[in-house]
């Protein structure tokens, strides 16, 4: 490939406006893919923490001590198809979450707080809830069965159509970016007819006018895809912060932060490759006619 | 039978709804000859060396190149015939952005010689052609005699095996265009076709090569020294 800028490109008007929308677009772009994988990393993250499939509630009221509901409801559970473990949350537990949500000083044991028993099912032998609720309020009318799989699913869905939005919006974005290179480079053909005139009479090939407008789309694309894909990390680096000072650090772990860092690194070749290839596309298909 | 560059046939051609520039035009063009092209201001030359450099499609008529029927021919393979051909404009089309040696050395760098190589060849030409000294200029800073003569080098540096110029000694003074003739005739003696249009008589005096007159749109092959 020839480098040699036969074509006064550089001074274009185009050239001056392409690199800044590019950088913006690629800052959305990268922002916006890093946000989708994030979403689907905390998917991942959240299902595999999910081992129960159901709780079961035994409220603490005056009449049969709970410690024997929780027996017998142990007991129904340990026998039930399906069922791989059941096992209560342990008191110490339970004191603990309390506290986080009221308050150090409240004292977890003047309150009454409810029998939790975790449900596991094995996967192989589907359970019907309907008729282990009726067992259960066989036992008590007061246990509660709660089904986790019906608002996980629910989570689940909204987690997966707000990832196919998030790519969707990258690729309008990439999108957005290749038809502004297209646009500026059927401009820069028309500002140079004459150039391109002289260039085609002494044997010059489509070829080889085309690569003058892919180098030099290609310098433009990856200075400004570099600098906005640069800025989008700087964006993404203060988001993990404030994370973290607002005590999350776990939701940006090194396994995400490492794959979020090869998309800001990767985003800028890709981008500009695939500026180049529409430019020449672009002067090939205007040559052509 | 010598090898033929230009074969046209009954080639016409006219601009849009404007009269006929020429009709039913035939001549041959062989390897090796040199030809003036004669004719009246608004004749057609210029119209007729765009047909031969491949920049104007006919509206009638045939022409092959090199053996190869031009009109019937895939668009993509036209810059192969094109690199055959030089050309001297009579507008020059000179890059204004493009230093002298920059602009004569284009058509080796369009032909993928490297521009270390051709600066070098374009050096020396402009040496030949007066402008040894110009060659880190940029042509709006030349007068016209000097465009011209870069126009001329930009033309022969490949060696070509046609040479088409449009008035090619309309800016130079006397010896100027006597030496650039000379260029024209060693690139003939090596084998070049060339075909030159000019009003200069005193060109057509001192060289006398035949020539090819359009007359009323018809094309006439003149013998050698049929003065104006």
């Amino acid at each position: 490939m020839n480098n040699r800028q036969d074509l006064p490109l550089k001074n274009d008007i185009a050239a001056r406006f392409v690199p800044k929308i590019v950088a913006l677009m690629v800052y959305l772009g990268t922002l916006c893919f890093v946000f989708t994988l994030f979403m689907i990393h905390l998917t991942h993250t959240w299902e595999a923490e999910f081992t129960n499939d159901l709780s079961i509630e035994i409220p603490t009221f005056p009449g049969t001590p709970s410690s024997v509901l929780q027996a017998r409801v142990l007991h129904l559970l340990n026998k039930t198809p399906g069922i791989r473990q059941a096992a209560a949350v342990p008191q110490k537990d339970m004191a603990n979450l309390f506290n986080t949500l009221l308050g150090e000083e409240i004292n977890i044991d003047l309150l009454s707080l409810p029998v939790v028993i975790e449900v596991a099912f094995d996967g192989k032998e589907s359970v019907d809830t309907q008729i282990l609720e009726t067992h259960l309020k066989n036992i008590s009318p007061h246990i509660q069965l709660l089904d986790h799989r019906t608002w996980q699913s629910q989570v689940s869905n909204l987690i997966h159509t707000s990832v196919l939005l998030a790519l969707l919006i990258t690729f309008l974005v990439l999108l957005a970016a290749l038809a502004t290179t297209t646009f500026a480079t059927r401009t820069s053909l028309l500002i140079h007819r004459q150039i391109i005139e002289v260039l085609s009479l002494i044997g010059a090939t489509n070829s080889y006018i085309a690569n003058q407008f892919q180098i030099n789309v290609l310098k433009q694309g990856l200075f400004a895809s570099i600098l906005g894909s640069f800025l989008a990390f700087l964006t993404f680096l203060g988001i993990s912060l404030l994370l973290e000072k607002a005590g999350l650090p776990f939701i940006i772990n090194s396994s995400f932060f490492f794959q979020a860092i090869c998309i800001f690194m990767l985003a800028p070749f890709l981008t500009a490759l695939s500026m180049m290839l529409s430019a020449r596309w672009a002067v090939m298909k205007a040559l052509r006619s | 039978m010598s090898e033929m560059i230009a074969q046209l046939v009954g080639v016409g051609h006219q601009y849009e709804e404007g009269p006929e520039i020429f009709k039913g035009v035939t001549f041959n063009i062989e390897k090796g000859s040199f030809h003036f092209l004669t004719g009246p201001s608004g004749s057609g030359k210029s119209s007729l060396l765009k047909i031969l450099y491949l920049g104007l499609k006919p509206a009638w008529g045939s022409i092959h190149l090199f053996g190869e029927d031009t009109l019937k021919m895939k668009p993509l393979l036209l810059p192969l015939l094109r690199q055959r051909i030089g050309v001297v404009f009579q507008e020059f089309k000179l890059l204004d952005h493009l230093k002298v040696v920059d602009n004569v050395s284009l058509p080796l760098r369009v032909r993928g010689l490297e521009a270390r190589r051709g600066h070098k060849q374009a050096q020396e030409l402009l040496d030949w052609v007066g402008l040894g000294d110009c060659i880190e200029a940029y042509p709006p800073s030349l007068s016209g005699g000097q465009k011209q003569r870069v126009a001329i080098a930009r033309a022969v540096i490949t060696r070509p095996q046609f040479l088409l110029a449009d008035e090619p000694t309309g800016n130079v003074d006397d010896e100027m265009a006597m030496k650039l003739l000379h260029l024209f005739e060693e690139l003939n003696k090596m084998g070049t076709a060339i075909v030159i249009a000019t009003h200069n008589s005193r060109l057509l005096k001192r060289f006398p090569y035949p020539q090819l007159s359009i007359r009323e749109g018809a094309i006439l092959k003149l013998p050698t020294q049929v003065m104006e």
